[in-house]
Parts: C-alpha cells; sequence; structure tokens
C-alpha cells in the first residue's frame, strides 16, 4: 500500500477524503510493524540489550522526547505528530547506509539484515507519506522537522551497526508510542481504537 | 594429667572453632538472575537470585546506573516487592533511557558482585492479567454459546494509549484428558465460544500483552456449567426403545421366515415329466435331462403295444391303506387329482393332461394307429398296493412313474382322461372317432390272475379294500386292434352320455376313491373316463348307484361334441355275453370283500366282437365326459371290447 494515496480513498471515479481518525489509525499500524521489524532485527543479531552509553550516543538523542508517562501526556497532538516526523527523517539516510553495509557482518546475517532493512525502508517511507499527510491538517506545529543529520556517510564497522540497529529499535518505538497515544486522542467518538 | 589436658583441649576448642568456621565462612555468592519487570510502562521491579551467603549474613544491595551518566544510585525500595527485589517507582523511573544494574552481596568478608544488567523499561513490560472475567451462557436459536468479558488490568492505562493491549483467553472443559483451546481476541475485551457440549462444565482464563512486551499470567479460572439439553435425552430414549422394538421384530422375522416365505413366495409347481430329472436339469446337462425323456423303445416296435398302454392306477387307502397314484404324466397321459385331499405334490397339476397325452402318444400314436388302427383300447387304470404299483412302475417303460404319494394316504381321484388326440396325428381313420389307448405294459400281469379274456390281458390289482382290474389289451395287438375297430365302429353311434351330473359329482370328489381306471389316449376328441371302482360302500354307492342306474360302460359312439356316449346296460351278464369271452372283469371285484356283482357291473362295450379290453377289470361307469371333464372312478371292464 502507499501512504501517499492515504488523502483519498478513490472508488472508481468517486474520490473522498479519508476521515483522520482512519488515517492516523493507518499510521500506528505502520509504525508498530516498523518497530517490530527493528525488534526482530536486533535480536536476531544478539544485540538486543545494547547499552548505550554516552560515547556511543544515538545521533537522535539531541532531540528532547518525554521521559515518562506524565510528560508523554502532556504533549500536544501537534508536537506528538512533529516528534514522530522528525524522527522518523532522522532515520532515512541512516538506513541506507544499513542496507549497504551489511557485508561486515558475518555471511549468515547478510541476507537477514539486508531483507529486514529493506523491509524497514518500506514501511518509513510509506509512513513519512502518511505522517506528512496527517501534519498537513493538523497546523503549522506539526509540520515542524527537527533536523537531526546522520554524520557517517561511509561504510560503518560491525560495531557501528548493532548500534546503529539499537538507537533506531528505540527510535521507531517512540514514534509507534507517539503514534498511538495520537490515536487514543482522536478517538473519542470510537473508544475501541483505543 | 590426663584430666588437665582434656581440660584444657576443652577450653581450646572454640579457639578452634572459630578458625574452622572462618575457613568455612567465604564470601557471598554471586548474586544472579536479575529480572526486571514493568507492569504499567510506569514503574518497575527487579528481582535477583542470590548466591550462597558464605556462612555470614549477608545483605544485598542494587546499584544502578542511568544511561549517560555516571552516578550511581542505590535501590530505593527493597520491600516492597519482597525479598530480593528493588521496586522502582514513578518517580524513579524514566522510560527510553537505560538502565545498567548491580546486585552487590555483603557479608562480614567481603562483597560480591553481580554481573550488570542493561535494561529500558519500554522494553520489559509485562502487565498484570485482566481483571473482572465474566462468562455467561447464552442461546443462539436454541444452541447454548458462552459470551467471555473481561477488563483490563487495573493499572494499565490503555484508555490514553499508553499501552495497547491485545487478549487471549483459552477454554477447557473440566475433564481429566481435556486439553486447553485457545483463542486470540485482539484488542476487544468481549468473546463468544460456540459448540459446547449440553452439560459440560468449562474452564475459562484470560490474559493480556502489550503491543511490544511479555504475557501476562493466566487470569484466575472462571467456571460455568452449559446447561443440559431436555430434547436430547428424550430422543435418546425414543430412539433406543424403538430400535428394541426394531429388533424384536426382525426376532419375529426370523423366527418365523420359513411360513412367511410360504405365505408370501408360494412355490412353484414344477414340472412333473415322466422321465424328467429336475436334478439332472439342474446340473445343467440338458442332453442327459432330455435323452431321458426319450424312451428307448420308443416309437414303439411292432408288438409292444403294452408298453404304450398307459395305466394310471391310484389307489385309496383309507386310513391303514396308503393310496397311490399314479403320476405317470409321461406320454401315457395325465390324471389330475380332483379329489378332496390336498395334494401336497404341486407338480401334478402343471401336467397338461391333454397336452402331454397328445404330444407324448403322438409318435407312439402313429405307430399304434399303424398297428392298431381300429382298436381302441382303453386302460385301466387300477389301484394296487403299493409294493405293486412300485412293481408296475419298475415294469413300466415310463421310468418315471412316480407315485409320490404313494405313501400319502390322501385320496386322489383321478379323472380318466380323455384327450383328444393330437391334431398332428392324424390317424387314417377318423380322427373324431377312433380312440386310441396306450397301452402300457406297467401292469404287473403276474400279479394277477390271468382271468382275463383269451384276449384281453387282465391286469387286476387288488387293494386291501378294493380291487382294481385293469383291463388292458396288452399283448396282443389284434385285439387292439379290433378294440380300435370297435371303437371305431361305435364311434359313430350316439353313445348315451351318462349323465354327467351324477357322475362327476359322485366320482370326482370321492373322499374314497380308490380305484382308477384311466382312459388311455383318446382320439383326438374323443375321452373316455373310466371310473375307479369305489371300495368299501363307496363302491357300494357306487355300484347302487350304478344299480340305480344303468350300466354305462358301453359306448354308444362319439357324439359330434367329442363325447364319448356310453350306453346303458343294465345286465351285466349281458355286458359279459356281450363281452364275450372277455373275461370277468370280477376277479378284482372278487377279490374285493364286497362282492356286488349286479352292482358292479361292468360296462358292456358295445362292441362285441372283440374285447376291447383285455382287461379284466372293468369300468363301473364309464362316463363319456366331454373333453373338459374328468371322471374319477374306476370300473371293472367286464367286456373286452374296451371301454369308450
Amino acid at each position: 500500500f502507499l501512504f501517499h494515496k492515504w488523502n483519498l480513498l478513490c472508488v472508481v471515479t468517486m474520490c473522498r477524503a479519508v476521515p483522520i481518525n482512519d488515517l492516523i489509525y493507518r499510521a500506528s499500524q505502520q509504525s508498530d510493524k516498523l518497530h517490530a521489524l527493528s525488534t526482530m532485527l536486533t535480536q536476531e543479531l544478539g544485540s538486543e540489550v545494547f547499552p548505550i552509553d554516552r560515547v556511543h550516543a544515538c545521533h537522535t538523542s539531541s532531540l528532547q522526547t518525554p521521559t515518562d508517562k506524565e510528560q508523554a501526556l502532556q504533549v500536544s497532538e501537534s508536537d506528538l505528530l512533529s516528534l514522530a516526523r522528525s524522527l522518523l527523517q532522522a532515520w532515512s539516510d541512516p538506513l541506507v547506509v544499513l542496507s549497504s553495509s551489511t557485508n561486515v557482518l558475518p555471511y549468515s546475517a547478510q541476507s537477514t539484515l539486508s531483507k529486514t532493512i529493506q523491509k524497514m525502508q518500506e514501511h518509513s517511507k510509506d509512513l513519512k507519506d502518511g505522517l506528512d499527510i496527517l501534519s498537513s491538517k493538523m497546523g503549522p506545529a506539526a509540520q515542524t522537522i527537527t533536523s537531526l543529520p546522520f554524520i557517517e556517510t561511509n561504510e560503518i564497522g560491525q560495531d557501528k551497526i548493532t548500534k546503529l540497529l539499537s538507537c533506531f529499535r528505540r527510535d521507531s518505538h517512540k514514534i509507534d508510542s507517539f503514534l498511538k497515544v495520537l490515536r487514543c486522542r482522536a478517538a473519542n467518538m470510537q473508544p475501541q481504537m483505543c | 594429667m590426663t584430666k588437665v589436658g582434656e581440660v584444657l583441649l576443652l577450653l581450646l576448642l572454640p579457639a578452634f572453632v572459630p578458625h574452622t568456621d572462618g575457613t568455612r565462612y567465604s564470601l557471598p555468592g554471586k548474586p544472579t538472575e536479575i529480572k526486571c519487570r514493568s507492569p504499567e510502562k510506569e514503574t518497575f521491579t527487579c528481582w535477583w537470585k542470590p548466591g550462597s551467603d558464605g556462612g555470614l549474613p549477608t545483605t544485598y544491595a542494587l546499584y544502578y546506573r542511568k544511561e549517560g551518566s555516571d552516578v550511581v544510585h542505590e535501590c530505593p525500595d527493597y520491600h516492597t516487592a519482597g525479598k530480593n527485589s528493588c521496586f522502582f517507582n514513578k518517580n524513579d523511573t524514566v522510560i527510553w533511557v537505560s538502565y545498567n544494574i548491580t546486585v552487590v552481596a555483603t557479608n562480614a568478608l567481603g562483597k560480591t558482585y553481580s554481573d550488570p544488567v542493561d535494561i529500558d523499561v519500554v522494553y520489559i513490560v509485562k502487565p498484570h492479567p485482566p481483571e473482572k472475567l465474566e462468562v455467561t451462557v447464552m442461546k443462539d436459536q436454541g444452541w447454548p454459546f458462552l459470551r467471555v468479558s473481561w477488563e483490563p488490568p487495573r493499572k494499565a492505562d490503555t484508555r490514553s494509549g499508553w499501552i495497547t493491549l491485545i487478549y487471549e483467553l483459552r477454554v477447557k472443559l473440566e475433564e481429566e484428558e481435556s486439553e486447553w483451546e485457545n483463542h486470540v481476541a485482539g484488542q476487544q475485551k468481549m468473546f463468544n465460544i460456540f459448540s459446547l457440549r449440553s452439560g459440560g462444565t468449562y474452564l475459562i482464563q484470560v490474559r493480556c500483552k502489550p503491543d511490544h512486551g511479555f504475557w501476562s499470567e493466566w487470569s484466575s479460572t472462571s467456571y460455568v456449567k452449559v446447561p443440559e439439553c431436555k430434547t436430547s435425552s428424550v430422543w435418546i430414549l425414543i430412539l433406543v426403545f424403538s430400535a428394541f422394538i426394531l429388533l424384536i421384530l426382525i426376532w419375529l422375522i426370523h423366527m418365523n421366515s420359513h411360513s412367511l416365505k410360504h405365505c408370501m413366495l408360494p412355490p412353484v409347481p414344477g414340472p412333473k415329466i415322466k422321465g424328467f430329472d429336475k436334478q439332472l436339469l439342474k446340473s445343467g446337462k440338458s442332453d442327459e435331462v432330455f435323452s431321458a425323456l426319450v424312451v428307448s423303445d420308443f416309437p414303439p416296435t411292432t408288438s409292444n403295444y403294452e408298453d404304450l398302454l398307459v395305466e394310471y392306477l391310484e389307489v385309496y387307502v383309507p386310513e391303514q391303506q396308503e393310496l397311490m397314484v399314479d403320476e405317470g404324466k409321461d406320454h401315457d397321459g395325465c390324471l389330475k387329482s380332483i379329489g378332496s385331499a390336498s395334494d401336497s405334490d404341486s407338480g401334478r397339476g402343471s401336467c397338461d393332461s391333454d397336452n402331454l397325452l397328445m404330444d407324448k402318444s403322438g409318435a407312439a400314436k402313429e405307430e399304434q394307429q399303424q398297428q392298431n388302427q381300429e382298436g381302441d383300447q382303453i386302460g385301466t387304470e387300477t389301484q394296487g398296493p403299493k409294493e405293486a404299483w412300485e412293481k408296475e412302475t419298475m415294469l413300466c417303460a415310463n421310468e418315471d412313474v412316480v407315485s409320490p404319494d404313494a405313501s400319502s394316504k390322501k385320496v386322489k381321484t383321478w379323472p380318466s382322461v380323455f384327450s383328444p388326440v393330437t391334431p398332428y396325428s392324424p390317424s387314417p381313420l377318423d380322427p373324431h372317432n377312433s380312440l386310441e389307448m396306450h397301452k402300457q405294459n406297467c401292469l404287473s400281469d403276474t400279479q394277477f390272475p390271468p382271468g382275463s379274456p383269451s384276449s384281453d390281458h387282465c391286469i387286476k390289482k387288488a387293494l386291501q379294500s378294493s380291487y382294481w382290474e385293469v383291463c388292458f389289451n396288452n399283448n396282443q395287438p389284434y385285439p387292439q386292434t379290433d378294440v380300435h375297430q370297435q371303437l371305431q365302429a361305435h364311434s359313430d353311434r350316439n353313445i348315451s352320455a351318462i349323465n354327467d351330473g351324477n357322475v362327476p359329482s359322485n366320482l370326482l370328489l370321492p373322499t374314497r376313491m380308490t380305484e382308477y381306471v384311466e382312459v388311455q389316449r383318446l382320439n383326438e376328441e374323443n375321452k373316455v373316463l373310466l371310473h375307479p371302482i369305489p371300495s368299501g360302500h363307496s363302491r357300494e354307492k357306487a355300484c347302487s348307484w350304478v344299480g340305480h342306474r344303468d350300466n354305462y360302460s358301453k359306448v354308444k359312439g362319439v357324439n359330434s361334441d367329442n363325447v364319448l356316449l356310453l350306453q346303458r346296460d343294465v345286465v351285466e351278464e349281458e355286458s359279459m355275453e356281450m363281452a364275450g369271452a372277455a373275461e370277468s372283469c370280477y376277479t378284482s371285484s372278487i377279490a374285493i370283500n364286497t362282492p356286488k356283482p349286479t352292482t358292479c357291473s361292468h360296462i358292456a362295450l358295445p362292441v362285441q366282437e372283440e374285447r376291447v379290453l383285455a382287461v379284466s377289470g372293468y369300468v363301473d361307469t364309464a362316463t363319456m365326459f366331454s373333453l373338459d371333464t374328468y371322471v374319477n372312478e374306476m370300473k371293472p371292464v367286464a367286456s373286452k371290447a374296451n371301454t369308450v
């Protein structure tokens, strides 16, 4: 499916706008899938619990995100969306680097890594498109995307790969969490979504 | 001295003991298996497994370090979560931050550090089990189903979307060997279970899992009993009952199967053809079967007229005696029993006497015609004792002369068969007039005194109670020819027909018909009926009847309807005279204890010249019947002429 078709649901010749609730629900589904993929990947590579210390912090660590539930629930929808979009944007390049760096990994893990990374890229792209549409409906605050540049452009070593994967796992979880909170906020009329 | 030594030893012993105890004391063992869990993504708890304590009191401490900070903190709460645990409340819990946790065991001798563990709270979420599990039995068009509903664990905040839970339930019958049946319910908090067993008790449990976490423990079990289906038990009773009745019916039918078979599927009468062996036919060798039918000496060669003479003897054996019925249905012809006695021999009826006679005697007839063209002979049936009869059967050219009812005591009345001569055997004689008799050399000539007239060959068979005399014109073709001629001569005449009415009634259903005279063969239409001599009183009856009426042993002729007209003949002497040399057929009657010579007059045949019959037997009343009727009565034929 393609998120760029989110805005309109066309049946035959009639097109109608997709309601926001459905868009958000669809987005949360995508983020959920994305995080599941990353979790699977880290588990396979044995770096499930990867210590993220100060030295090797994620390139997205500078982005301030809520650290507990109270904080998270106080964030506005637009901010939540902005955060999600920023994180998502921050990982589009690293994923490319990751996909081209699989040859440093053990041979047995290479194919798995390549496939999974490819899937993650697809989902990420899809989610980005959907969130872009969503943000356009939610006001200017949602449009803000914090830039989180990824410096490394060359091939990275194996330890870097594992660290990157760990960082991505966390960030994908953040995205998913934000969107699910957003989903429940938007589903006042449909409590079954929460 | 020794005593002091002992005391010293005793005093020094405690000193040594700590030394040895100290060797036993050691550092505490390393705490292991540190496991942390968060039920709602707001707090979390860590548990560890202590090692050996080294013999000394050991204390444990948990220290943690957050990601990006070097500050080491100690566990804020060791008690809330129980022993060897550390509880982090909301204030101490941050998400998306790694914790580096270490547990330290301390005793008097030192500390032992555990391996550090890095955790992120959002990854270790394990909620509490769902709550308020409710199961109700509901009905869907009469069929019951379970509606299970529950609530998320109290602490999990699903309303705000902070935690997204998916549920799973499992069902099991309350039986030993039943297994759990799992159902994933998704995010819904209600589920329906169908296909239940009536009257069964079910166990239901439910658990939940966050979108990216661990499954909770199973909730407490809910028990529910599905009500019995009342109608099913009733139907089962009905089913069992009807099955029982069915079994009884089947058993009854089985017991009576034989009689039922007879009732519903009566056995088909089979052919009783002289010389026809059913068993042989079954074997499939048709050649043999049909060859048996072919009499070896048939067509008869010249002087075997006796062979062609058909005799039918029916023996009536009241009580002690046995009736013998000759069923020779061969070319001799058939007799149909019109007796009142039931005839078990069903095959007899199928014999179409007329046709058989004609068919089988056709060839013989021709032969005979050639030889005995005008001679008429009357074969009389004689009843003889069973043994005699059997002998006769032996002598008979017809191999399969059967007297199946020989042993039976049924009375069989044999009508004399007057079979018309088959059309295919046209005789040079007037077909309407000539009577032909097949002679069968069946009678035991030897058994009876040859009281027959010289030209006649009488065969008599004596019964115990009745006598038969069968006069046959067996041996001499000449007489036969005479007979034929005679018959022919008289054929044109009108023969008074005997009162048919009486005769049949009297003759047809004699309960004591014992003697039969069978008229053998007839020319095409002619029939000669011979009546057996009734035994005893029946005989008397017959005799008396005869006495009443005139003797109709004479054949006047054959009328146009092919009815043999008998001439009344009153006087037997006359008949005897008329018979000429025909020997008295009284021999048989004499043998019989009831002498009524007068009554039992023989029939005087109109044939004067020669005896028609060589048989000493006489026909009591030779009644003329039409083709259709049969007379069952035998009469001694006094006249030598064949009774026609």
